[in-house]
């Protein structure tokens, strides 16, 4: 039932706050970013009870805890005080949405053609040339190739500009590239070997003995068979953009995203709108894995949504 | 004593002419603002020479069309208002310092010159009287009179307001309307060091709108344009400035980047002007570099309630065991020197000639560690933030391998800022205090008022107590003779030497990555003013 998954995803949702309101709590201290840098102790202490962070953590946790069921989650202490921290984030959504759907698409480019490509004929010269490079995408740190793109195609060859501007074509060309090569790397991987796998079954063994062309094996059988198993990788790979790759690639391009706002916030401490942030990257990990599953059902009906 | 006294430097001299004010010396003011570059010594650049040229031509060049191409400016944390009476952080200064003016401005030397106010005279033992200059108005047209200076500090100074420029308002009570354009800024007792206090707070609009923080409102060369969050903040020519100094590039542009890598591509492709918070190892990569020997001094602040630290003699061994011409030759790649014992460079009111930097000398640190009685050393913990001053946790690792040679086994503990702030103020007779803390000290006021927090018995993060301190620091605030002031805060110095209260480190310089086209000279106080800045092209 597709109703249980979205209750698993909701009780994923609430465990990540929770794990965030505490992480946020050890971890920050935002009245020390409002104290001026001469601060007495007593200055200090007077605006943490401004704030209402001096009551019990129980009270707090509380109050957090209600006001998440309202959907509200609190202002923005810091960095854009008494704004709200949901909003701010929603402001910030567009842009980061954009950047991961550049990156899939590059990814999936990468990944599925050349994963399936070097499949198809495992130690091609393709294949070889193609499969130490994954490698190297999938291991090197990506923002070390974001860096790398800019000094290359921004700076020698100024064929884009470094700053990225949302609004502008061209500026998508670095970060999603910078996106498509660690996803793409492991999606390449990942399709070229169920690619591979697929293609020693006995099926694909009798249907070429029976003289079938190797091109429609492989379009009528072979892609329909691994097109699943694809798309559910697809899909993780969406998740895991989610769950912090664009927000380190915003951080290097200066991608008016929420990994920026994001980035922002926790330098400052800002708690409120690090938890907004946290949530919103959350329910997309959870969405995009609930569409993957809800998918798969669609596709393959041996596949039960529950 | 004696020869502390007997020496007065110009800039003491100087600075004692500058209380009083006239029309007249206003144009004085900014001449020497003109003059500047010799004291202000620049350790600049491959651009020094056009940079002074640049400098006395501005007002010719301001007479000329205003370069249409804007100046952008690359900032890592974008402001979290532009409201410059709540904040003092560099990455919203950076905007609002052209936006917003002040009673007094504060020229390269930091001498308070006559800006929005045209005069002003201390008044009795507790006021000082503005007379404010006459046909001013703020960007939205409303005067620039009394009632718009006195809602300034009453906001300011209200304590709900909750303003992080508090240091600047020490002694400052209330102000008063005389008439239209006289104002009296009541003070608590005598106060020596308000015209220059008053160089920091900005002036707002009589009952300037609560959206003052994203759509500021001055009296300044420039006037804010829009703010596009996460992207960048524009600001453009205010072509009804009263001044002359009103700015060669018609628009300015604050850009949020927040990886310096990135930032240092923007500079090499253009798109950025100006890059703050360059790595000394980044220096060859810009197209133009600059640097300037700042108004920051480094040091190890002592925690002299810790029994093996409340010897002086330790404290003084310490300080011959650093290398401090080593430190800055490697670590900071010759960007910085060592400072001479004192959180004052010799421009600065109350820099005592005499106190010198502690040489490299292990002999006699190891001398003063057998004479205390700690031959054989002790163990001691250094508090060190990440990530908040430049090459500061390569700088505490260096100080640790150097003071391990006299036996002083030293733990690097780096702390996030905001926890690192907080541990800072427990008191040092209480458990968990910092025995050993790595800090900066910005004097961009060039006056020894300004290391009050951190020596006095009571300072919110002094470590040291020091009866005689106190008792200097209390009188120079009370001196109205800046002459007479400037002797007190020697004579702290040479106490402080003594009875070293940190390990002196370095008078650190600020290091920037400029394009070609920019020709700007880097102020000493790390304040920045676009109409300062000539672009080429």
């Amino acid at each position: 039932m597709i109703l249980t998954r979205v209750r698993d995803a909701l009780i994923v949702l609430f465990l990540v706050m929770l794990t965030i309101f505490f992480l946020g709590t050890i971890v920050g201290q935002p009245e020390e970013q409002l104290a001026p840098p001469d601060a007495s102790e007593e200055m200090v202490q007077q605006i943490r009870e401004d704030l209402g962070l001096n009551r019990p953590l129980v009270t707090q946790f509380g109050e957090y805890v209600t006001g998440l069921a309202r959907g509200d989650i609190g202002e923005s202490i810091v960095i854009a005080r008494g704004e709200s921290a949901m909003g701010l984030v929603m402001d910030r959504l567009w842009a980061t949405m954009k950047l991961t759907v550049a990156g899939i698409l590059v990814s999936a480019f990468i990944g599925v053609f050349g994963g399936i490509a070097a499949g198809i004929r495992p130690g091609s010269l393709f294949d070889r040339i193609m499969t130490p490079i994954a490698m190297l995408f999938v291991s090197f740190p990506y923002f070390w190739f974001g860096l790398l793109f800019i000094v290359i195609f921004a700076v020698n060859l100024q064929w884009v500009p470094v700053l990225a501007d949302d609004r502008q074509f061209t500026s998508y060309f670095l970060p999603a590239v910078t996106l498509g090569v660690h996803h793409g790397g492991r999606l390449y991987q990942l399709a070229r070997s169920a690619t591979f796998d697929e293609l020693s079954k006995s099926y694909v063994t009798v249907a070429t003995a029976k003289g079938l062309p190797q091109r429609l094996v492989v379009v009528r059988h072979v892609l329909r068979n691994i097109g699943v198993v694809i798309a559910t990788m697809v899909g993780w790979e969406y998740a895991r953009m989610w769950g912090g790759t664009v927000f380190l690639c915003e951080f290097t391009f200066a991608w008016p995203g929420i990994g920026k706002l994001v980035t922002d916030a926790a330098k400052q401490h800002d708690f409120h709108v690090i938890e907004a942030g946290v949530v919103v990257a959350g329910l997309f990990v959870v969405l995009a894995n609930l569409i993957v599953d809800v998918m798969l059902g669609l596709i393959d009906k041996r596949v039960e949504v529950s | 004593m004696i020869a502390v006294v007997g020496v007065a430097t110009t800039a003491m001299q100087s600075s004692a002419a500058v209380t009083r004010t006239t029309k007249k010396a206003a144009t004085k003011a900014t001449a020497t603002t003109k003059a500047a570059p010799t004291t202000t010594r620049a350790a600049t650049t491959t651009a020094a020479p056009t940079t002074l040229g640049a400098t006395t031509t501005t007002p010719a060049a301001a007479k000329q069309a205003p370069n249409a191409k804007p100046l952008v400016i690359a900032v890592a944390t974008e402001p979290s208002t532009l409201d410059a009476q709540l904040v003092n952080d560099r990455s919203s200064r950076v905007f609002t310092t052209s936006i917003f003016e002040t009673l007094l401005g504060r020229d390269r030397d930091a001498k308070p010159f006559p800006l929005l106010a045209e005069s002003y005279d201390p008044i009795g033992n507790n006021a000082w009287r503005f007379n404010l200059r006459k046909g001013v108005t703020f960007h939205d047209g409303s005067p620039m009179n009394a009632d718009a200076v006195v809602f300034s500090f009453t906001r300011i100074l209200s304590r709900n307001f909750g303003t992080q420029r508090t240091s600047y308002l020490e002694a400052i009570v209330r102000a008063q309307k005389v008439d239209d354009f006289t104002v009296d800024i009541i003070t608590s007792g005598p106060s020596a060091t308000l015209p220059i206090q008053v160089t920091a707070i900005p002036i707002v609009p009589n009952n300037a709108k609560p959206d003052l923080g994203t759509n500021p409102v001055g009296t300044g060369p420039y006037q804010f344009v829009k703010w596009d969050r996460g992207r960048e903040i524009v600001a453009k020519r205010n072509e009804n400035y009263w001044g002359t100094k009103k700015g060669q590039v018609a628009e300015y542009r604050v850009k949020i980047i927040p990886d310096n890598q990135t930032a240092l591509a923007a500079l090499q492709t253009g798109e950025v002007d100006l890059v703050l918070d360059l790595l000394p190892e980044q220096k060859k990569l810009v197209p133009k570099f600059a640097s300037v020997q700042a108004s920051e001094f480094s040091y190890i602040a002592f925690n002299v309630y810790k029994k093996e630290l409340s010897d002086p003699r330790v404290r003084r061994a310490l300080n011959f065991a650093v290398d401090k011409e080593l430190l800055a030759k490697t670590v900071y790649e010759g960007e910085a020197v060592p400072n001479q014992s004192q959180h004052l460079s010799k421009e600065m009111l109350g820099f005592n000639p005499d106190v010198k930097a502690f040489p490299y000398d292990l002999d006699q640190a190891k001398r003063l560690m057998a004479e205390a009685g700690y031959a054989n050393g002790f163990t001691l913990d250094l508090y060190t933030p990440i990530g908040r001053f430049l090459k500061g946790e390569e700088t505490s690792e260096f100080v640790a391998a150097q003071l391990a040679k006299i036996n002083v086994r030293v733990n690097v503990i780096r702390q996030d800022f905001n926890r690192f702030r907080e541990v800072s103020r427990i008191r040092g007779t209480a458990p968990g205090a910092m025995d050993l803390k790595y800090s900066w000290n910005s004097n961009e006021f060039f006056d020894g008022s300004r290391i009050i927090a951190h020596i006095t018995c009571d300072g919110s993060s002094s470590k040291i107590c020091n009866p005689q301190v106190d008792k200097l620091m209390d009188e120079a605030t009370k001196t109205m003779n800046q002459y007479d002031r400037g002797l007190k805060y020697r004579t702290v110095w040479k106490l402080l030497n003594d009875d070293p209260y940190s390990i002196y480190l370095l008078q650190q310089n600020l290091l920037y990555g400029m394009t070609k086209r920019l020709v700007w000279e880097p102020r000493i106080d790390d304040e920045y003013f676009v109409a300062d800045m000539i672009t080429t092209s």
